[in-house]
């Protein structure tokens, strides 16, 4: 047992809340837990060493926090700062059918809902997902009525400041037929350890749209996840755009709970210098006829390092499933790492799959031939290699969000290429 | 317009270019002709500033400057085309983003305005048409599944509408039938204008019967051997590279 996860258990076994009896399954199985190590196949490639060396305390209270503003957006913010909620939800003008509340104080309602998500879509492998589970004190519960077709964006942003840990948790119900559009934006570069972790359950006949930006870096150590539940003939649609820290990872877990769902996820990560940025997903075909289609596409350049793994688990009942996982990274550097894995489990005889994945380089040869034509060459990089990035982010359904990213992305690939 | 000095130069530690003098004034035409092996398509890529050719001795000066201190886009900039002999392919980037940066690229050089994206446009269609590619090509991938007389003949367009001082043209009838010899050979020869240069490097006098040159230099084992005028071309065409010596045919045969 490692002295910090000693020292988490101990704090959450102080925590007296309401959400006291679910943290109780938690603190159990974390006191059962053995610290990671590279022997544990899911942390094999990612060390935890930068975390055990920070210096941090819980945070205590943050300041109020100005975030961008992103043009033609107009979403409905919901601010954190180190984990802590800024925003009065009671100000925000919520449309019909949406219901928003702090994790902190909810109603006997919300509270009922918060019961039936928390910690029953995130499965408990995740080591970090369980620390969350007993340390998260603010969060949120968003609860959409059946049929609610919510067209304004929900904005959740998480601001990680110098020597501080924070952990909050988003908790979301689509009803049956139900919209909606969340996007989860994390940032920080100042050393600090926070956890983030959202499970989504999509109703029958509901779509989500959902997008994870996990821009931290430099020592801002992020560690989260996503985890969705489809009902039968739920829609999701999901993007995560990554920058690498010192320690960065994230964990997406799309069930396929219903039949006829279908779920798109896209990711891209991009990292320069001595970052890490760490992949796992899980797609779980558990009923049948599902579809899944993964698209995961990075660049490492300096001495950067990422991990993807992808597991696709298509269950015996599962017929008629159709899933596709690719990923696709580009090398920079010689010194930098990318440790690719698709994995594929399949127990059911009727179903379409395909993974593959790829890494390669610069070609020289391509870049003289730009560069002969009196092309600057950060632009010529830009042209030759940022293409199969720029198209995941093109395929984002919110344009507005896409144009916003476009440019820092372009300025990052460009930094990064430069080094 | 661009003075060669006695240039050395290898490739992977062999020697390739011995000691290669050329003086081109502006406005001439010179026709590099030379055995296979003899270091022609080596001098294109040192001159366009292709990485992994070491020079060891030797100077290139380009409009009064030192060449190989440049870096490869900086050539470009300043006037210097060279028209590939194999252009790659590259999916993913279309012919028209591709030529629409690299023209701006060279207009901002010379202190001049970007294009909009209309009067782009229309510039890329009259070169389009003149070396009688259909519009299409614009929108397809750079070179992306064109034949090789297509590649060529985009090559061409590329020329004319980035106007440069010097241009190189590596091979470029090779692998041509005669009608597009002939678009290469009018492409080229509609640039000429008393100012503008060209190094014509080729294997055969065929294209030189097309644009005619000033002067033709017979290339073997890395140096100039032999300098004439047209007619050199026409020598070589009946007689071969026989009169260069059984040393030099065995080195080409190497």
């Amino acid at each position: 047992m490692s002295q910090l996860l000693q020292q988490l258990i101990d704090r959450g076994q102080v925590i007296d809340d309401w959400l006291s009896p679910l943290r109780a399954h938690a603190l159990e199985a974390l006191s059962n837990a053995k610290w990671p190590n590279r022997r544990v196949e899911s942390w094999k490639y990612t060390s935890l060493a930068p975390l055990e060396q920070l210096e941090l305390s819980p945070s205590a209270k943050a300041d109020k926090a100005i975030i961008d503003d992103i043009e033609g957006l107009n979403s409905l913010d919901l601010v954190f700062v180190d984990g802590k909620l800024q925003s009065d939800i009671s100000l925000l003008p919520l449309p019909k059918g949406l219901h928003i509340a702090s994790l902190l104080d909810p109603s006997v309602k919300e509270q009922s809902t918060a019961n039936a998500l928390f910690a029953k879509i995130k499965p408990q492998r995740h080591l970090f997902g369980l620390i969350n589970d007993a340390l998260a004190e603010d969060g949120l519960i968003i609860d959409i009525d059946a049929g609610a077709k919510i067209e304004q964006p929900i904005r959740i942003v998480n601001l990680s400041s110098d020597g501080q840990e924070s952990h909050h948790r988003i908790l979301v119900r689509l009803g049956s037929h139900a919209s909606a559009t969340v996007i989860e934006h994390g940032q920080g570069n100042e050393a600090s350890l926070s956890t983030g972790f959202a499970e989504y359950e999509i109703g029958e006949q509901a779509y989500l749209e959902h997008y994870r930006l996990a821009m931290h870096t430099h020592q801002a150590i992020h560690i989260g996840g996503c985890h969705f539940s489809l009902k039968q003939k739920a829609r999701l649609n999901s993007t995560l755009i990554a920058y690498g820290s010192d320690l960065s990872r994230m964990d997406v877990d799309i069930i396929h709970n219903g039949e006829h769902a279908k779920a798109k996820l896209n990711a891209v990560y991009l990292l320069g210098e001595s970052e890490r940025f760490d992949l796992h997903s899980t797609i779980e075909h558990v009923m049948p006829n599902g579809t899944t289609q993964e698209n995961a596409r990075g660049i490492v350049g300096d001495k950067a390092k990422a991990v993807f793994n992808g597991r696709i688990h298509i269950h015996r009942d599962a017929q008629k499933t159709l899933a596709e996982l690719h990923n696709r990274n580009l090398l920079l550097s010689r010194r930098g790492q990318i440790n690719t894995k698709p994995e594929l489990e399949i127990y059911a005889d009727d179903v379409l799959c395909a993974h593959g994945a790829t890494v390669a380089e610069t070609e020289e040869e391509t870049l003289y031939y730009l560069l002969s034509r009196g092309i600057p060459r950060s632009k010529a990089l830009v042209m030759l290699n940022f293409g199969f990035i720029q198209e995941l982010v093109n395929q984002m359904p919110n344009q507005h969000l896409a144009q916003w990213l476009k440019p820092q992305l372009e300025a990052r690939f460009v930094e990064m290429e430069v080094k | 317009m661009l003075k060669i000095k006695n240039l050395h130069a290898s490739v992977e530690q062999k020697n390739i270019l011995t000691g290669l003098n050329l003086d081109i004034k502006p406005g001439e035409v010179h026709a590099i002709m030379g055995p296979n092996g003899a270091g022609k398509s080596t001098l294109g890529f040192i001159l366009s500033g292709r990485e992994g050719y070491e020079v060891s001795e030797g100077k290139i000066e380009f409009q009064g400057e030192d060449l190989l201190n440049m870096a490869i886009e900086e050539r470009a900039r300043k006037g210097l085309f060279l028209a590939f002999q194999y252009p790659v392919e590259i999916p993913g980037v279309s012919n028209m983003a591709f030529m629409k940066e690299s023209v701006n690229a060279i207009r901002e050089q010379r202190g001049e305005t970007p294009l909009t994206a209309t009067e782009f446009l229309k510039k890329a269609k009259e070169a389009c048409t003149q070396v009688q590619l259909s519009l299409d090509f614009l929108k397809r991938g750079v070179n992306e599944g064109f034949s090789g007389g297509e590649k060529k003949r985009n090559e061409i367009m590329q020329m004319i509408l980035l106007e440069p001082s010097l241009c190189i043209l590596d091979e470029s009838d090779s692998g041509l039938d005669i009608d597009a010899l002939q678009v290469v050979a009018n492409g080229v020869n509609s640039q000429r204008d008393g100012k503008r240069s060209f190094i014509i490097i080729t294997h055969y006098q065929r294209l030189l019967d097309y644009i005619k040159p000033d002067y033709v230099h017979i290339l073997a084992s890395g140096k100039v051997v032999k300098t004439g005028d047209a007619s050199l071309a026409t020598d070589v065409e009946k007689e071969g590279y026989a009169f260069l010596g059984q040393d030099n045919a065995e080195e080409t045969n190497a």
